[in-house]
């Protein structure tokens, strides 16, 4: 057999065109973004999109590696923006991470010795001249104490001696040779550059201005230790301990915490709270459990609902069609609005649930009744699926079953229960998984129709009623007291685990993992 | 037997009937009160006695509702979200089910495992992550479109290669080996043989894409702070929510609107939609 030909296969144009205008679009784009990010200091995201950039051209350049070709983009997507903050979240667990913790530990020593810096004992204040020199805002500084002079230039305080400056009627020095001095008016405008600033004495000391004509020297309280990693203020004399939690404690009394913290690695914090720490653990075992009762009451529920349904239209009926194009019609309206109707439907006073009822029935108000009403409202919802799936399920069981089963003398609901539900069952399974994962997390049904409630804020309750865990770790994470970001990807991690343990589980049991080819 | 007959069938209707009253009240209910000048959850009554095209002019005019930007802002971002994941999953599934290479299997498995997990199970991490990007890159950061659409990107991809890969699974590896004898590149295969044999299935994918996206609450409420950048689910939600009284008729009138183009476009692509149910998406 003869070999085929391709390498005098004649080259396009227009496709090498459009790849080589491609190619420059990607260069040029990426190519920008890197270039901000490194500029802005943001190495970890400069890096990120630089291999982007190298992958895409050893991909697109080269003439093999036709699959990456294909597969890069996605690849690109799923480990940008679905694995990493999958693993981000993994990582956020192990961190005391929330109000008042926020900040790396540098930033936090930062802002702590910002509050630390105090007149030194004696109050040594200057007599203060300001002026520029070099070109810089500058200050000539006298001691009131002792009439030394110094100049303050390029944030840092030089004495002079008494023959370089001149000298007013009061001993203050007012003129250094490259000095010139600017007045009041002047000086006023520049006040915010004033402010800051700072000339260096040494030993951690500085001298900072307080006014437009005097300054104080100013001495900083703290002192860490950099054996111990005791933080010492030396005005207060207190010791100051690390806690391995994000903040320094005094070392005397635990409970009093220096402001701000910063995120302390402490990969098991979080997770011991919400197993240990009954202000966390009480509420979050009852969202727990009320998470897993709500997705197997509401499938238990939709699946009864949509299967009888589906039983009940599988004969020959009049309607039939037009039953179920109504039917189906819940199930075609954008979820959030219906949720959004009916959370205006159960309103106690003017709802059009109670008008019906002819009650004033809070709904809301009250636990058990906050979780019918969710229970329902997804009923509502979620009945013309499973209608559908159990539906299109019974069409697909074989006739000859129906017919060996009647011959062997089976009622019709004997071949119901005994033959025909255990295979739709079998059948349906994965998706009845699916559908627990699924309302595992529906976020949407608790949100936006109780928002989770009732809760008892006064009480100090910070899941309600109805949470899930999803809309707990929002609240956790995005509350208006406290956001907790770190507990919340602890909560997220634990959610991780139980979606991918089930789904792992069900696509064992189908066989879909091994069947992959 | 006749009787007998009779009798199911009734039950058959009534059960049938009780599920069809369930169903439209809440549908009955908003269409009522979108036309009740009132305007108010108080004043709305179960049987309709006025008539007015008031809340319909409130959402064009009202300068605090700017609802038809919401719709604007949902319906591209579903659709562009839509067709892009598309593209890049029809790519991946075309990949993985059609050409042999190293780690192939291993690929899909991971896939499998990935696209299980929803996004927003991640969300203060990815808060996180959004708010550094913001810092450098405001316009894919937190509280811009560009960032939430990644998200959602990243998010649908998965999914929509995996649903997309069964069905290039069922067209016969004869098409694509007589194209390769003639000389096709892969690239030539998969847009001129598998673009347009899967189009009907393309489109189907990208409806059920573009429905879920329309209906995503958390990310888009995390994101998007800005009254007129909000998506219509976490604009209505912020309007109705805080004062269900109030706003209850302007409400009905835009969940009407707002639903009218979706329920038609559902009711359209129904067969296609039941099926690809079946097959394993979920919603609800």
């Amino acid at each position: 057999m003869a070999k085929i030909k391709q390498d005098s296969k004649p080259v396009r144009l227009g496709p090498l065109v459009a790849k080589i205008i491609f190619m420059s679009l990607l260069a040029a784009g990426l190519g920008y973004m890197m270039f901000v990010a490194f500029l802005a200091g943001e190495n970890l995201i400069g890096g990120v999109l630089a291999l982007v950039l190298i992958a895409s051209f050893v991909v697109y350049s080269s003439k093999g590696l036709v699959p990456l070709k294909f597969l890069l983009p996605g690849i690109v997507l799923l480990a940008i923006f679905v694995v990493t903050p999958i693993l981000y979240t993994v990582l956020m667990s192990g961190f005391v991470y929330k109000t008042g913790n926020e900040i790396s530990r540098e930033e936090a020593l930062t802002q702590i010795y910002e509050t630390g810096y105090v007149p030194d004992e004696s109050f040594t204040a200057f007599y203060m001249t300001l002026g520029s020199y070099e070109g810089e805002v500058s200050a000539l500084l006298t001691d009131q104490m002792t009439m030394t002079p110094y100049l303050g230039a390029n944030g840092v305080a030089t004495e002079l001696g008494a023959d370089q400056v001149q000298l007013d009627e009061y001993g203050t020095a007012v003129g250094f040779e490259g000095f010139e001095p600017i007045g009041f008016d002047e000086a006023a405008t520049l006040e915010a550059e004033i402010i800051d600033l700072r000339f260096d004495m040494g030993e951690g000391k500085f001298i900072r201005p307080e006014s437009l004509d005097a300054a104080l020297l100013m001495i900083q309280a703290f002192t860490l230790d950099g054996a111990s990693g005791e933080l010492y203020d030396s005005v207060n004399d207190i010791t100051y301990v690390d806690n391995g939690e994000g903040n320094f404690v005094n070392k005397a009394n635990p409970e009093e915490k220096l402001f701000p913290g910063w995120r302390a690695f402490s990969p098991l914090e979080n997770y011991v709270g919400l197993l240990t720490d009954p202000v966390i653990r009480g509420p979050f075992v009852n969202v727990f459990i009320w998470t897993f009762s709500f997705a197997l009451i509401t499938v238990a529920t939709m699946f009864a609902a949509g299967l009888a349904l589906a039983i009940a239209m599988d004969k020959p009926l009049r309607f039939k069609r037009f039953y179920k194009s109504i039917l189906i019609l819940p199930y075609a309206i954008p979820s959030f609005m219906s949720i959004l109707i009916w959370n205006g439907m159960f309103n106690r006073d003017f709802g059009a649930v109670n008008q019906v009822l002819g009650q004033e029935i809070d709904w809301y108000n009250d636990a058990t009744l906050a979780k019918l009403v969710i229970i329902i409202v997804n009923l509502w919802l979620g009945f013309p699926y499973f209608y559908l799936i159990s539906s299109g399920a019974l069409q697909a069981l074989p006739g000859e079953l129906e017919e060996a089963a009647s011959i062997d003398g089976a009622s019709p609901a004997q071949i119901m229960a005994r033959i025909k539900l255990p295979l739709l069952l079998q059948i349906l399974s994965p998706l009845l998984i699916a559908s627990f994962a699924f309302n595992f997390n529906n976020f949407n049904i608790v949100y936006l129709l109780t928002n989770g409630g009732p809760i008892n804020v006064l009480a100090g309750e910070t899941a309600g009623a109805t949470d899930i865990l999803i809309t707990y770790a929002y609240k956790t994470a995005f509350g208006s007291a406290e956001q907790n970001l770190g507990l919340a990807s602890a909560i997220s991690v634990i959610m991780f685990f139980i979606v991918g343990g089930l789904s792992l589980w069900s696509l064992r049991r189908s066989k879909v993992l091994e069947s992959v080819i | 037997m006749k009787r007998t007959n009779i009798r199911s069938a009734a039950w058959r209707h009534i059960y049938a009937w009780a599920l069809i009253l369930f169903s439209i009240f809440p549908i009955y209910v908003v269409i009522i009160s979108s036309f009740d000048p009132a305007g108010g959850l108080a004043s709305s009554t179960l049987l309709p006695q006025r008539f007015s095209w008031v809340n319909y002019e409130t959402l064009f005019t009202s300068p605090t509702i700017p609802f038809m930007t919401w719709i604007w802002n949902s319906s591209y971002l579903a659709a562009l979200n839509a067709i892009l994941s598309i593209v890049v999953g029809a790519f991946s599934a075309f990949a993985f089910s059609r050409l042999r290479f190293k780690g192939r299997k291993t690929g899909l498995q991971t896939l499998l495992l990935i696209q299980v997990f929803p996004a927003f199970l991640a969300l203060a991490a990815i808060y996180v992550m959004m708010e550094r990007i913001y810092t450098i890159f405001p316009a894919i950061g937190l509280g811009s479109h560009g960032g939430l659409l990644l998200i959602y990107l990243g998010g649908s991809m998965g999914v929509n290669a995996w649903l997309l890969k069964g069905f290039i699974d069922s067209i016969p590896m004869e098409l694509d080996e007589a194209a390769k004898i003639d000389g096709a590149t892969p690239f030539q295969i998969f847009w001129q043989i598998f673009v347009p044999l899967s189009a009907p299935v393309l489109a189907v994918t990208a409806l059920l894409s573009f429905i879920g996206t329309f209906n995503e609450f958390v990310l888009a409420s995390l994101f998007l702070q800005d009254v007129n950048l909000r998506t219509v689910a976490v604009g209505l939600q912020s309007f109705v929510g805080a004062q269900f009284g109030a706003n209850w008729g302007p409400f009905a009138a835009g969940s009407i609107l707002a639903s009218v183009p979706l329920v038609a476009l559902f009711l359209f692509a129904q067969r296609y939609i039941i099926g690809g149910l079946v097959s394993g998406s979920v919603k609800g």
